[in-house]
């Protein structure tokens, strides 16, 4: 899928409203944006000088033509940030620098992907099932929580509806399998059918511990895994190498841009 | 009745700038990053990340904190060497038709000699910035920049192997801003750039641990700006070279700040983060600012502070 080049656009709030403990906010903004599923945008709306800093955000979904397009986030309270967002409404100016960084890879072949969002990690392995259901692919979607509040609402899930393609997981058991989202991995590949694509395909975004297991567990079975990561971020777009992860280069390593070369990396290549 | 463009255009030593806004370092990365949002010719230069002569992997990661109205950074000036942007950086400065400056350093006076002497080959490069006051890396340049002596030395040393202008940039964590920058004048310098970023620390009260790998790391960003604007008011007393200023500006009017203190031009760092156009939206203010207020050149505002007499 082509990357796009960024653009600094100021956008207007349609729609910022919660649902149990995560935001949608809805952004009319100049033009179509065109992206992968796994890009982000760096985002800012509050007015003054703190915090200073634009927040790193998913792009959850894009539509529109021009004149009529906008760009769709889903986030979690957290911090100021994310808590000045939640404070901002309908007409309310806010500024977008997107799309951004290297999204989720989608190489040509018979075989299933497994979708995991770990937390509010579901916001951008949800566009990834959008763009695989429109291309009628085989996919599952594993949702691991704390508990059951935490979970996004099930009308969010893109085909969702279709029986036995969602699996919800909870740390404590109040929905779904009761512990991880990893261990609910495991658990799918034991019971694999042996009629079904002959090869599975991991794109996973949630807390670092997550990505970690599945990692630990699907490499050695020889299941391709991506893995979109985080960190604190300054600009989003390269140019402060302020975000940087260990990747290995052949026998060695080095610090390459969550922001750039990232978030999502081959998990082969994370020193985890 | 028509206005009449004012004219941006200003002078740092021999180099003619189209106007006094630039990128600084460390936050613009090479320049190209920045083609996407706006055409880069339309800055006064670019100055470009930290080259070193071998690349650099820099710090570890927790690199980035957030502080009140500012960040610190502990990047370890990573970055890809000067062979390679020689090689494939410049010719694409170059082809955008940007003036660029390169900031250097070195672990030792001979690596900033040797980063410096391959520079020279570039004859469209505008100028050398000498990071003399990185606090990130040991061997950053602080060593150098925080004595008299020792920037005398370092600068006289770059002085010798470059034809270019030489601009030496100046750490504020010096206790008389004033003899630092005289000690790179009289060492040769042709401006001095001030500041780079003022030494902090944050720590997280719970976890017990520094936010920083590095424990400690540069802050910048508006919070700093009220110091900058005196120490490069200080530099503009102290010298008669040019003085580039640099901290905390965000918008037209922090610029003119510096300018009006003496300023012959400023650059614009973190402010680029929040706002990829920061820069040419500070150009476009500055112009505008001009026309309202019947001012027709910068020569006639630059510097023009109004002291109370005593
Ligand atoms: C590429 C990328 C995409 C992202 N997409 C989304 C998204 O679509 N939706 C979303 O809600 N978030 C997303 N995030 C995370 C989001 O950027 C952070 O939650 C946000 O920056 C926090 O800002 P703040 O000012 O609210 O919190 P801060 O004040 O910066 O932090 C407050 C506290 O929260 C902690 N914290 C920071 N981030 C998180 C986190 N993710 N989870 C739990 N605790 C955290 C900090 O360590 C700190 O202790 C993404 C991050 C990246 C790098
Ligand atoms: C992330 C980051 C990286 C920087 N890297 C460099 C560098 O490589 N060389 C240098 O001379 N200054 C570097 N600086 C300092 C800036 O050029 C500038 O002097 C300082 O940030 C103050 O300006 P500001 O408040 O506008 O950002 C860096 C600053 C930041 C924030
Ligand atoms: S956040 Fe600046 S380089 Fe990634």
């Amino acid at each position: 899928m082509p990357h796009g080049n960024p653009r600094f656009v100021h956008g207007k709030i349609l729609h910022n409203t919660g649902s149990g403990i995560f935001y949608r906010m809805e952004v009319a903004v100049p033009e179509r944006i065109d992206f992968v599923p796994g890009q982000f945008a760096m985002v800012s709306g509050w007015p003054g000088n703190d915090p200073l800093l634009p927040r790193p955000l998913a792009i959850f979904r894009s539509g529109g033509v021009r004149g009529k397009a906008a760009v769709e986030f889903v986030y979690k309270v957290v911090g100021r940030g994310t808590a000045l967002l939640s404070g901002l409404h309908a007409g309310d100016p806010i500024a977008l620098t997107l799309p951004l960084g290297h999204g989720f890879e989608f190489p040509a072949g018979d075989r299933s992907w497994w979708l995991v969002g770990g937390g509010v990690g579901f916001s951008s392995v949800f566009p990834a099932a959008a763009a695989l259901e429109e291309e009628r692919a085989d996919f599952e979607i594993f949702l691991g929580a704390r508990t059951r509040d935490q979970l996004p609402p099930g009308e969010w899930i893109p085909g969702g509806a279709v029986a036995g393609r969602v699996h919800l997981c909870t740390d404590d058991g109040t929905a779904g399998f009761f512990g991880t989202v990893a261990a609910a991995l495991r658990d799918r590949i034991d019971r694999r059918k042996s009629s079904g694509p002959s090869r599975v395909a991991i794109l996973a975004c949630g807390p670092h511990e997550m990505l970690k297991a599945i990692a630990e567990f699907a490499l050695p079975l020889d299941i391709r895994v991506q893995v979109s990561l985080e960190s604190s971020m300054a600009c989003g777009f390269g140019v402060c190498w302020g975000c940087v992860t260990a990747i290995r280069d052949g026998e060695k390593s080095g610090y390459r841009r969550i922001c750039k070369e990232g978030p999502v990396f081959d998990a082969r290549e994370v020193v985890w | 009745m028509q206005s009449v463009t004012p004219d941006l255009t200003t002078r740092v030593g021999n180099v003619l700038l189209k106007n006094p806004v630039m990128s600084a370092s460390g936050t613009f990365g090479y320049g190209l990053e920045f083609m996407p949002f706006y055409d880069i010719s339309r800055l006064g230069a670019v100055i470009v990340k930290g080259l070193s002569l071998l690349p650099t992997p820099g710090n570890p990661p927790g690199r980035i904190v957030e502080t009140p109205a500012g960040m610190l950074n502990a990047i370890g000036l990573q970055n890809i060497g000067v062979e390679r942007f020689v090689n494939d950086v410049a010719p694409r400065l170059e082809d955008a038709g940007a003036v660029y400056v390169a900031n250097i350093y070195g672990r030792t006076i001979e690596e900033y000699e040797a980063v410096a002497r391959r520079l020279s080959d570039l004859p469209a490069l505008a100028a050398i910035e000498v990071n003399a006051s990185c606090p990130n890396v040991k061997e950053g340049g602080i060593a150098f920049g925080s004595s008299p002596e020792g920037l005398s030395g370092l600068t006289r040393r770059v002085r010798a192997v470059t034809g270019k202008p030489l601009w030496v940039k100046l750490s504020p964590n010096v206790s008389d801003i004033g003899a630092i920058a005289r000690a790179a004048e009289e060492a040769g310098a042709d401006a001095v750039t001030l500041i780079n970023t003022i030494v902090g620390m944050a720590v997280d009260p719970r976890t017990r641990r520094p936010m920083l790998s590095n424990v400690t790391g540069g802050l910048s960003g508006p919070a700093v700006k009220p110091v900058a604007l005196r120490m490069v008011w200080e530099a503009c007393k102290a010298v008669k070279i040019p003085v580039i200023g640099i901290g905390g500006i965000q918008s037209p009017g922090d610029a003119l700040e510096f300018l009006l203190v003496g300023a012959a031009a400023v650059q614009v760092g973190t402010a680029n983060f929040r706002n990829p156009n920061a820069c040419v939206e500070i150009v476009d203010g500055i112009r505008d600012f001009f026309v309202r207020e019947k001012i027709f050149r910068l020569d006639d505002y630059r510097g023009k502070l109004l002291l109370r007499e005593k």
